[in-house]
């Protein structure tokens, strides 16, 4: 059973080796075969396991690879638990509807194969990263996946906006990446180890110095790897990349690698009252920054990028006040429900032949039936409508922050105004693609193919369904996880008559965002009423420019490192090292003609050299009698 | 008494050789310098001499001859090749041959 | 005090006759110089019992080498005086640093021992008369070689002067 640890992880890496090796030799269908059977391996594989696990209780399975470094010991290990699990069945099953997908997405472009191999060494390091055994293995498989990543995003490389969108995201994620790596040098250096257990077990049983600065070092990681603020603004530049990539990169898997990570030190992460400061504050401050920004984007695919930040700051506010659970859980199902939305975006562009403006879209139900239902799911989900997935993993994060009291009233508070907000710009998105009525041509467009209607129905269905998995009546996920969290301080929901009331208000908001957002652009109640909002236009212009967030960090970081840069490299590279370098030959080449001078060809000059150093040998004699002996 | 010893023939071959040698730098002329070498080398055959009598033995006076002999023949030759430098340039002045300069 | 007169005077010829070589304008003073000071050089030889060496010297050097050198300087015939400026750069400054080192290390060694050498070996007691058959007992049986080499030498150089002083111009002419 270990060893088909091993068989999961690397399946997806020999699969991108045989593509690429066999990428000129075969057409698009074969590599199509290919890689959705590989795919369908690893799932069938993945399930298999989980089945395993849940037999056995979600005792974990550990695998050691072999040993890197003898003393301290550091191995190459995985662990399969449930936290790894989940994320392993998700990883796996989301690869193969995505892929489905790219067939025919991505199909009749030149860059084919390319594109499947890096989506294959994705899939692999993301699963490196969840597998892992310890932080060393992790770290691995973080560094790759972003790396993987940029490779994605630029993956039209001769556009230049594409190039610049790789740099800055994998620019960014580096340094989360340092403080990560920092993070990794004081744990190896605080406990001796990478290994989890033993990691774990020395937390549990000593005192906790020093503990705060090494969960600070991981939460930087987590920042840059999960797009929270201030290390964000790569997110929605990455959606330069190809639509399909989006979906598993940007709304499934990479960006929630750091939630898995926080959650995975949960056990150091409880006692850091600081670093749980941190995190949820964080979470909140992107939440809203980034719901705020979402409200008058123009852009399909932008929207959903602000949207996905925004969800990730609810699921790092979900683990700041204590729930990691519910942050798990709405990981799964945003996983779903965001990468519903991204691949129905894709169809649309894809029928509105690369059309990204919704403003020049509109009452495309018409043409687009199934795509239009299964966006509105997502919707739907998104907003936290009941009975679908998004509403159980929302409500239950808001319900567990309100649950620690005190200052998270007001965290609570806060994050219903996201919620809202979230349910706006959501409804605006789906009412201005599909349904309100603007004069633009749409005539020559028509359902998508077959080959991405599916996954969007397979996407759909389990948006509806996902989140019985974890509801107040039927605690399925948070059994999942009991194992791997059972020496940890869960926050838990609240009891009775409150947590109903919570249910309905988060409902209400919900609800109320959508209605605002049907209000504004459809009935256009403003007009209506002649009804003024003051600042319309700044409001409008701060949200399109992300609270010019973005220029504020141009001028701050960009400008000072290139004038930084270009100073070194004229004055310490130009003046001193080549100096050096130069001055070293010429000083060559003046002393030997100086030198040279002294063959003056005459007789009487060299008598006098002659003469001059015999004297100085006899001196020396003098001097020293005994180095006659 | 002071008695002449040894250490005063040493001193006298000496400033002999000092003498010699400052010539050899100042003057230009060929011939002179030839002379000056003469000087240098009737030096050393004091100084063989001397040893001949500090030591009590009779090779310092042969060395002597060997030196003679040589410095005879060095003359020779040396004056030959002045002689035909001098056909060339019509004045003795080492000064004017530069023709190894570096 | 015999000895040191006998000492001194040819001595000072000495000095006298080497500085008036290397001192003097015209070339055949130069020569006169180096006669006086070879001359003087033969007495303080004798005054050192070589006799014979003193007598080989005379002929020799006296004689036959500087006659030659009269020879070449009566035939080369230097008209110009020579320049009394040193032409090469430097040379000057060289040559007085040298000066000074010379005098300074000569005083030294003169002032530091008090005017008495410190030789390793002491003089014996004897004194050998440097005698022709001495000389020849020795010159012929243990420094054969050497004195067979020596003829040779003279005999090539010799060849080498009739060489180099040939003139195959006006040779052929005749």
């Amino acid at each position: 059973m270990e060893n088909l640890i091993f068989v999961v992880i690397f399946l997806p890496l020999l699969t991108a080796i045989g593509i690429q090796i066999i990428s000129k030799l075969v057409n698009e269908l074969l590599l199509n075969f290919l890689t959705i059977n590989s795919a369908l391996l690893s799932f069938t594989l993945a399930s298999g396991m989980f089945a395993f696990l849940l037999m056995n209780k979600f005792e974990p399975i550990h695998l050691e690879f072999f040993t890197w470094i003898p003393n301290p010991e550091i191995l190459f290990e995985f662990t399969l638990d449930g936290l790894s699990g989940i994320m392993m069945i998700l990883v796996t099953g989301l690869s193969v509807v995505i892929q489905i997908f790219s067939t025919s997405y991505m199909s009749k472009d030149e860059n084919y194969s390319r594109y499947f191999v890096y989506f294959n060494v994705f899939v692999f390091s993301m699963l490196l990263l969840v597998m892992s055994g310890n932080f060393l293995v992790m770290f691995f498989g973080w560094e790759l996946v972003g790396l993987s990543s940029y490779l994605l995003i630029s993956f039209w490389s001769k556009k230049q906006s594409a190039a610049r969108a790789g740099n800055k995201a994998f620019i960014l994620n580096r340094i989360g990446d340092f403080g990560f790596l920092v993070g990794l040098m004081l744990t190896l250096n605080t406990f001796g180890t990478f290994n989890y257990e033993k990691v774990f077990s020395a937390v549990l049983s000593e005192n906790h110095d020093g503990l705060s600065i090494i969960v600070i070092c991981f939460i930087i990681g987590a920042f840059g790897k999960s797009a929270q603020f201030p290390l964000f603004s790569w997110l929605p530049d990455a959606m330069e990349g190809p639509t399909p990539a989006s979906a598993l990169i940007h709304a499934a898997t990479m960006v929630t690698a750091g939630v898995f990570m926080l959650v995975r030190i949960s056990p150091m992460l409880q006692f850091s009252e600081i670093g749980k400061l941190i995190i949820i504050s964080t979470g909140l401050l992107t939440a809203l920054i980034a719901a705020f920004s979402a409200i008058n984007q123009d852009d399909i695919k932008k929207v959903l990028a602000y949207s996905t930040i925004s969800q990730l700051g609810f699921m790092f506010i979900a683990i700041g006040s204590g729930a990691y659970v519910a942050a798990i859980f709405h990981l799964v199902t945003h996983a779903f429900f965001k990468a519903l939305l991204f691949l129905g975006a894709g169809a649309v562009i894809h029928e509105m032949h690369h059309e990204q403006n919704i403003h020049k879209m509109g009452n495309l139900k018409t043409k687009m039936p199934i795509t239009a239902a299964m966006m509105g799911i997502g919707t739907l989900a998104i907003s936290g409508i009941p009975p679908l997935a998004g509403f159980w993993s929302k409500d239950e994060i808001l319900a567990s922050t309100f649950s620690n009291g005190g200052i998270y009233y007001g965290y609570w508070a806060l994050s219903l105004l996201a919620a809202f907000m979230t349910a706006f710009y959501m409804g605006r998105h789906w009412l201005l693609i599909f349904h309100k009525e603007t004069g633009n041509d749409i005539s020559s467009v028509h359902e998508a193919p077959k080959a991405m209607i599916r996954p969007l129905i397979i996407l759909g269905i389990f948006s509806v369904f996902i989140g019985f998995i974890n509801t107040p009546f039927f605690h399925g996920l948070e059994k999942v996880l009991e194992e791997t969290l059972q020496y940890v301080d869960i926050t838990h929901l609240p009891e009775g008559i409150t947590l109903i009331v919570l249910a309905l208000v988060s409902i209400g908001a919900g609800f109320s965002g959508l209605l605002l957002a049907y209000l504004i652009y459809i009935v256009d109640i403003f007009s209506y009423f002649k009804i003024k909002i003051p600042f319309k236009e700044e409001i409008k212009e701060l949200s399109s420019n992300t609270l010019y967030l973005n220029k504020l960090g141009e001028i701050i970081f960009v400008k000072s490192m290139k004038s930084f840069s270009r100073k070194t490299a004229v004055i310490i590279d130009g003046l001193m090292i080549d100096g050096v370098v130069n001055n070293i030959s010429s000083l060559f080449y003046n002393s030997s003609q100086k030198i040279s001078r002294s063959q003056t060809g005459l007789v009487r000059s060299y008598v006098v050299y002659f003469g001059l150093f015999m004297l100085l040998l006899i001196g020396l004699f003098i001097a020293t009698p005994w180095m006659l002996n | 008494m002071i008695e002449v010893s040894t250490d005063w023939y040493l001193t006298l071959a000496a400033v002999l050789f000092s003498i010699g040698f400052i010539g050899m730098m100042i003057r230009k002329n060929a011939l002179i310098m030839f002379m000056c070498i003469e000087l240098m080398l009737n030096s050393v055959n004091l100084t063989f001499i001397t040893a001949s009598k500090h030591f009590g033995t009779i090779e310092g006076q042969i060395s002597v001859f060997f030196v003679l002999v040589v410095a005879a023949a060095e003359v020779v030759v040396g004056l030959a090749i002045i002689v035909s430098i001098f056909k060339k340039q019509s004045s003795a002045s080492v000064d004017l041959l530069r023709t190894s300069r570096g | 005090m015999l000895e040191i007169f006998l000492f001194a005077v040819p001595a000072g010829l000495v000095i006298l006759g080497a500085l008036i070589v290397i001192f003097a304008k015209n070339p055949v003073h130069n020569s006169m110089g180096l006669v006086l000071t070879l001359s003087s050089l033969a007495i303080i030889y004798i005054t050192l019992n070589a006799t014979f060496v003193a007598m080989v010297q005379m002929l020799v050097y006296a004689g036959a080498v500087m006659t030659l050198f009269l020879f070449v300087i009566m035939m080369i015939g230097v008209d110009k005086p020579e320049q009394s400026k040193e032409e090469i750069k430097g040379q000057t400054l060289l040559v007085s640093g040298t000066l000074l080192i010379l005098i300074g290390i000569i005083s030294y060694v003169i002032i530091s021992s008090g005017f008495k050498w410190d030789l390793y070996f002491s003089p014996v007691e004897y004194s050998l008369e440097g005698t022709p058959d001495l000389i020849a007992s020795t010159l012929f049986t243990e420094w054969i070689l050497p004195f067979e080499i020596i003829s040779i030498l003279l005999i090539v150089a010799t060849t080498a002067a009739i060489a180099l002083a040939y003139d195959t111009k006006t040779r052929k002419h005749k």
